[in-house]
């Protein structure tokens, strides 16, 4: 019995203390919360995925991820000495992960520096702040209304646009020039622009005239495999969502332009094994030009430019084309820009939302969107004579499509897109039954995350 | 005479009760003071409680609650089991339960299988040689298994892969193994099999060379063949092993990942997605916590249910 009693008064002790030490250090953050005047200290974070080096340039000394960000910082803080921020460079393929563990253990970073498109379902949770109120009429006018769509839910804005980064086709001209087909090279600094019937063609004569080289780099192994595959879906004029937000791709057209990617997988004119192959793979192999025609954004070409003048990649013939198009080619871009969490104090946003005002208005900051393409129209002016490419990109803008449409539960409905991809070049879907499936899926999962969507009800 | 008698064991029962009664006040003034104290025990094993309490027992009972409810930012809403009917209208998941069984069943079968048919053959062989045996194949157990499947992505790889490379050499043009449906699982298992194989290998040529001699003389003496022998005393006797063997490679073969994650994505069209990645994908690329808490719960009850007859079986001396 004595035994029993102790025993149990032991266990009860030990359990209590396991208890004291798994329920303390959750009121942190809400005490900190408590204090609020604006003289007061206010620490901020910012973090952002990698996007260009040094502050204007990657030439500088020591440039980094960070440099530009540190440079505002340290701009910023000077005028506002009550404000520290801590600036952390986040890996792309980890943003998700180190996202979702800060949501659910509440250590959101004040603000965030991306791709709006990866940040939008952040704004559906409900923790992003909206902008409008620290946007003037000025920046209004001087982005296009283009760049607003993709950072616009609800007619709120989420996120300033500070640089955009268009997606295009890469090609290397050598090749071309070798098979005899220099009429379809476009000049230097221009994009080519091919019908679908014309970059059949030329896949086939490359196929002929280089059989060592994959044609085209196709890949589909991850969620990575949205943006370009979804592009190629609309090369028929077949939209990828209605005006409801419901996915359309399953309509003619749409299974059409599915048809058509097949049957260029099936005629070995693509790169091989295209369901298991990533962005990463098909990017190493242009590199080492064993592909001739290749997915490319702003950054990645640049990227590339930049390596062959340092010789890590061997020089050839880089040039820009259009995804075709039956009528008109197809265009996507990311926009970068600042986000601010609305998660932390009133001071702490407040501040927040006036750094990021801060470094996407400050006339000698806003220079470094030149690294992929400025938003500003000022600032394109100001910088065409070092943009070759830009008067090229502005003449697509017409045809850019918002290939999120910024649609809620966009992380969850990508992951749904290349298996069914997967299924199609496997043979184990036809091209209608995949995008049946698509449709259906998708349709289920953008309804489902319109309904938890916070800022949507 | 008897009188005496009587006195004197009287007498020494007194004496008996004095030095019982001064025994147990010594022992009254010990109880609470050194080691000898019985329950001195519990408070050795008192950090290793906390710990359990803490980062095991804590974990499982949240992990219970959370796939009750739907969590948002700021909320979180009790909706009952609406979590696992969600799971059970999803056939991804479905496939995710068939390919997660079909792993665990495969993959330890043909460890246990390979690991006994290696350590039966080598176990009595000189020292150095058995020491070259249990290096060799414990070399994949100590690379990690990031890089295993990194290696293996490159030489997977459709495009410019040594194994493509080779099989079209070989007159096998354009096989894509990791993008087949067919042999996508086959390739997962022989991969993952390769890097586990080993710890079983070590712990079963230990438990082997452990075995007295003497059994195996007298079987000799009995005429008894070399299978027989194996068959016979080998194999019963380290039975322990291979009930340890199987549970833990149950429990870790259920949460098959990162081989899926690096090479395959789940793919080709989530024929090889497992639990475990599914529950990855929910937690932190989809942030459904609810629903990846319920996948959880599931892996656990599979576990237990797999880990009882193991266990149950474990208990009994035969």
């Amino acid at each position: 019995m004595t035994f029993n009693k102790k025993f149990y008064s032991f266990a009860a002790a030990i359990l209590s203390i396991g208890l004291l030490v798994s329920g303390c250090g959750d009121d942190t953050k809400d005490e900190a919360a408590g204090s609020g005047s604006t003289d007061e200290k206010v620490q901020l974070e910012l973090w952002l995925t990698p996007q260009w080096k040094g502050v204007q340039d990657a030439s500088e000394d020591g440039a980094d991820y960070d440099s530009f960000f540190k440079k505002a910082a340290e701009d910023y803080t000077k005028e506002n000495p009550n404000v520290a921020i801590d600036i952390q460079v986040i890996p792309g393929e980890e943003r998700a992960d180190k996202l979702s563990v800060a949501m659910q253990t509440k250590t959101l970073p004040d603000m965030f520096f991306d791709s709006a498109f990866a940040l939008t379902e952040y704004a559906h949770a409900g923790i992003l702040a909206p902008m409008d109120d620290i946007i003037d009429d000025e920046s209004k006018k001087d982005i296009p209304e283009t760049i607003w769509d993709n950072v616009q839910i609800n007619d709120e804005t989420y996120f300033y646009p500070f640089s955009h980064n268009p997606g295009t086709l890469a090609y290397n001209a050598e090749m071309f020039e070798k098979a005899g087909l220099d009429e379809y090279i476009s000049g230097e600094y221009e994009i080519a622009t091919w019908t679908p019937e014309e970059y059949e063609m030329i896949l086939e004569t490359l196929k002929e005239k280089l059989p060592d080289v994959s044609p085209m780099g196709l890949f589909a192994k991850n969620n990575q495999g949205d943006t370009w595959n979804l592009s190629y879906l609309t090369m028929f004029g077949n939209k990828i969502y209605d005006k409801d937000g419901q996915i359309v791709v399953n309509e003619e057209n749409g299974v059409k332009a599915l048809e058509y990617i097949k049957n260029l997988n099936d005629k070995e004119l693509t790169t091989a094994g295209a369901e298991t192959l990533s962005s990463n793979d098909v990017n190493a192999m242009f590199q080492n030009q064993q592909v001739a025609v290749s997915f490319t954004n702003s950054v990645l070409f640049n990227g590339i430019l930049n390596d062959m003048e340092n010789g890590v990649v061997n020089k050839f013939d880089l040039r820009l084309a259009n995804i075709p198009g039956e009528k008109n080619p197809t265009s996507f871009t990311y926009v970068a820009g600042g986000a601010v969490f609305n998660t932390g104090t009133e001071a702490e946003v407040e501040a927040s939302k006036d750094f990021v005002k801060f470094f996407s208005t400050d006339k000698e900051l806003v220079k470094a969107s030149k690294n992929s393409l400025p938003v500003r129209e000022s600032v394109s002016k100001e910088a065409s004579s070092e943009l070759p490419y830009l008067e090229a990109y502005n003449k697509n803008s017409e045809y850019i499509f918002n290939f999120s449409n910024n649609t809620p539960g966009y992380a969850e409905l990508r992951n749904a897109f290349f298996p069914e991809l997967q299924a199609v070049f496997t043979d184990e879907k036809t091209p209608q039954e995949a995008l049946d499936s698509f449709a259906e899926n998708g349709n289920r999962i953008i309804d489902t995350n319109t309904e938890k969507s916070v800022i949507l009800k | 005479m008897q009188k005496k008698n009587e006195t004197q064991s009287n007498g020494l029962n007194t004496t008996n009760s004095i030095i019982a009664m001064d025994t147990q006040k010594t022992k009254k003034k010990k109880k609470f003071r050194g080691i000898e104290n019985p329950y001195s025990g519990y408070l050795f094993a008192g950090p290793q409680i906390i710990l359990f309490l803490v980062f095991i027992a804590y974990p499982v009972f949240e992990g219970f609650r959370m796939s009750l409810f739907e969590f948002s930012y700021s909320s979180e809403v009790f909706v009952g089991l609406e979590n696992y009917k969600t799971l059970f209208a999803d056939p991804v998941f479905i496939k995710s339960i068939f390919n997660t069984l079909i792993f665990v069943a495969a993959i330890v079968f043909f460890t246990i299988m390979f690991s006994l048919f290696v350590a039966t053959a080598v176990y009595d062989k000189t020292s150095k040689y058995v020491s070259f045996i249990r290096g060799s194949y414990y070399l994949p157990v100590m690379v990690s298994m990031v890089v295993m499947s990194i290696i293996w992505n490159f030489l997977l790889n459709p495009a410019n892969g040594l194994i493509n490379y080779l099989m079209g050499n070989a007159g096998l043009e354009n096989i894509n193994l990791l993008g087949s449906t067919t042999w996508v699982m086959p390739v997962i298992i022989f991969v993952t099999f390769v890097g586990n194989v080993g710890q079983s290998i070590i712990l079963y040529v230990a438990s082997m060379i452990g075995i007295p001699e003497d059994y195996f003389e007298a079987a000799e003496l009995d005429g008894a063949t070399r299978w027989q022998r194996i068959r016979h005393i080998l194999i019963p006797l380290v039975k322990p092993t291979t009930l340890y063997l199987v549970i833990i490679n149950i429990i870790a073969v259920l949460k098959i990942f990162v081989v899926i994650q690096l090479l395959t994505g789940g793919g080709p069209n989530n024929a090889s997605v497992t639990m475990m990645y599914y529950l990855y994908q929910n937690a932190f690329i989809y942030n459904n916590t609810g629903v990846a808490a319920a996948i959880g719960v599931m892996m656990f009850m599979i576990a237990l249910l797999l880990a009882i007859p193991q266990f149950k079986t474990f208990g009994n001396k035969d």
